[in-house]
């Protein structure tokens, strides 16, 4: 499949009183035509801030101080903001996390909907209503002609999210960024909304970038994952090798701790102790190792590149980490669990 | 689906959506809302007062009647006369001209000011809004009377100087009129006093409204900004903002009435509240019908600004709306 999203060395920091904290530290990924890649990591580990680098959403103390995000071969870093406006919401689409304030209050849901259609689309406002109706059915929200009468409020938050997902992917964006868009709901909901989400891509063929911290909707969704540190990517790989053998010790400490229905009862589950670095240099030296198990001399000395793991079952799989932890795999199960 | 098929049959059909705004919408919960409907009457009576009163009064303000000083109330004077026996009524309905004159230019002036400073201070952030939000504190930091009375005390004299000056320069009569230095006294004093309420309000509205998610996600959908700015950052600001100038208009007459009461208000011609109830003080022992009738016009007033203000609170927040 041909590559339809390519960001090379992603650069982007937040100015702050003194000096400057470093969000995205070179991230570079491809996504395929149709594809769909999941970015696992904490809360602070430059998720977020990547994907709004992609469409330039930052906020005013953030600047992109390097890099390229190339859709199909076109800068978006380049473009000036007329332009860019017309990939945002034509191209790219994108979900957030808290559907409950991504509707303006004061709008009813038609009006809201159609907006993005006239704007882009060139609809007449009853060509607009007409289509958003259609959407709102689409996405699972019967009696949609009805519903566009009435206001945000008048939604449940699982409704709403999908009323977001609807407005995102009515002008048949290429991408479809869904920022955690699972985690302010209930279980059932999330479930339901990851598979509209599945069946939307299936149906339309938009790629997705799929952001989360939770390891169990990946499985079902991704086809490549990207496991980010610290504004760095520590890992990459299609999503069976990546559960099957995960090479960087963030990756193998995040499944640790995610409950298992085949583990044995009675076992803790393992949790990472602290939390990821807000970085205020560049490191020279691996961002993870003050809570990395791992660890060895060099992890303090030098930051690891991403680079091809060794024996991998998939040529995709890349991970950022100076231990083969595969060696170290005994000593380091009593390490995890006494940290 | 086709655009055919959603036409419209009934008054609840798609293209009614389209047209049922938040401003109809926010209408309809204002008529149902019986303290609003009830405080919209005088004000409404107030407005038509202030166009139509010299048409309306029985008397002249100014026509004095000396056979029937300080007369009780009675059939020929409705509210009784004062001590150089004026009608009451007469003067109270002309008074409107002055409360409604007080309230909407120096709200309006104090709004613009509040507005400028408001949206600089939110918008540019930094200096600016340290800057904004130091001279709001300034001002709110003096009394509001004394403020005036200075304000008064120091440049009345240059002013009215000032004026003389300039007749005598140009022999233009407008400069022979000090009323003009009282109104822009007032109106000043008021604006001065009520901006920084507005200023801050506004930047406030303009941070918090700024950084929420459907501004975010409208930005995402590629929404230019001069249509985020009026469909999503101006609507839900404008909520606190019309509740606040219709409480202020209020507020505006009843400074000015303390104003008058200290003798720095309007000394107009035409007669204000503010000047009969402090005239009338003088006597309420005996004539309290001197002091009640501007004091009660006074209390309806502000308190149907008050009312009418609650009312479009309610009705401007659709989430407060139920299914």
């Amino acid at each position: 499949m041909s590559v339809l999203l390519d960001v090379q060395d992603l650069q982007t920091r937040f100015q702050v009183r003194k000096g400057f904290v470093y969000a995205v530290n070179g991230v570079s990924f491809q996504l395929d035509q149709g594809d769909t890649l999941a970015v696992v990591g904490e809360s602070g580990c430059g998720k977020s801030v990547t994907m709004l680098s992609l469409v330039r959403l930052l906020p005013p103390a953030a600047s992109i101080e390097s890099g390229q995000v190339l859709l199909r071969g076109e800068d978006l870093l380049q473009l000036n903001l007329r332009q860019l406006r017309d990939v945002r919401g034509g191209e790219i689409g994108m979900i957030f996390q808290d559907p409950m304030t991504s509707l303006n209050p004061f709008i009813n849901i038609g009006t809201q909907m159609a907006e993005p259609l006239i704007y882009h689309r060139g609809m007449s406002k009853s060509e607009a209503l007409a289509r958003s109706a259609e959407l709102l059915e689409m996405v699972g929200i019967p009696d949609g002609e009805a519903r566009l009468r009435e206001y945000p409020h008048q939604f449940s938050g699982g409704m709403r999210q999908r009323v977001m997902i609807a407005m995102s992917m009515s002008c048949e964006p290429a991408v479809l960024i869904a920022d955690e868009p699972t985690t302010a709901l209930d279980v059932t909901i999330q479930a339901q909304i990851v598979e509209l989400v599945k069946e939307l891509r299936d149906r339309s063929g938009v790629a997705v970038i799929w952001i989360t911290h939770d390891l169990s909707v990946v499985a079902g969704i991704a086809d490549r994952v990207i496991v980010m540190y610290a504004g760095y990517i520590v890992e990459e790989a299609p999503v069976d090798a990546l559960f099957e053998d995960p090479r960087h010790p963030y990756t193998v400490g995040l499944m640790g701790a995610l409950p298992s229905l085949a583990g044995e009862t009675g076992t803790r589950l393992t949790t990472i102790g602290g939390s990821p670095p807000d970085l205020v240099d560049l490191p020279d030296f691996c961002p993870f190792h003050p809570r990395c198990p791992y660890a060895i001399d060099r992890c303090r000395k030098e930051n690891p590149m991403l680079e091809p793991v060794i024996d991998a079952s998939d040529g995709g799989h890349r991970a950022a980490c100076w231990v083969d932890i595969r060696e170290v795999e005994l000593e380091a199960g009593a390490a995890a669990g006494s940290v | 689906m086709t655009t055919q098929e959603i036409t419209p049959t009934d008054d609840f059909g798609i293209a009614e959506a389209s047209r049922t705004n938040l401003w109809k919408d926010a209408f309809a919960r204002l008529a149902a809302n019986k303290l609003a409907v009830i405080g919209i009457i005088p004000i409404v009576l107030l407005f038509f007062i202030a166009i139509f009163g010299p048409y309306l009064t029985p008397y002249d303000f100014l026509a004095q009647d000396f056979t029937a000083r300080l007369a009780a109330p009675s059939s020929e004077h409705w509210l009784g006369t004062d001590e150089l026996g004026r009608d009451v009524f007469s003067r109270i309905l002309y008074g409107a001209r002055t409360a409604v004159a007080v309230g909407l230019v120096s709200t309006a002036i104090s709004l613009i000011v509040g507005l400028i400073m408001g949206s600089l201070a939110g918008y540019l952030g930094g200096r600016v809004d340290m800057l904004v939000v130091w001279l709001t504190d300034m001002t709110r930091s003096m009394p509001a009377l004394l403020l005036a009375i200075v304000i008064n005390l120091t440049l009345k004299v240059p002013l009215e100087a000032w004026m003389e000056q300039m007749y005598l320069a140009t022999k233009n009569g407008f400069f022979r009129q000090t009323m003009w230095v009282d109104l822009v006294l007032v109106f000043g004093a008021l604006a001065l006093i009520q901006w920084p309420g507005y200023a801050r309000l506004i930047r406030g509205q303009i941070l918090s409204i700024r950084s929420r998610n459907y501004v975010l996600a409208a930005r995402a959908l590629g929404m230019p900004t001069g249509r985020i700015l009026t469909r999503y950052v101006i609507p839900n600001a404008m909520g606190p903002l019309i509740v606040a100038v219709s409480a202020g208009l209020g507020g505006a007459m009843v400074l000015e009435s303390a104003f008058s009461f200290l003798g720095v208000g309007v000394q107009l011609p035409i007669p204000s509240w503010g000047k009969m109830i402090s005239d009338g003080l003088r006597m309420w022992q005996t004539h309290p019908y001197l002091l009640a009738g501007p004091a009660v016009m006074m209390a309806i007033i502000t308190v149907s600004f008050a009312w009418l203000g609650d009312g479009l609170n309610d009705a401007l927040n659709p989430r407060q709306w139920g299914g």
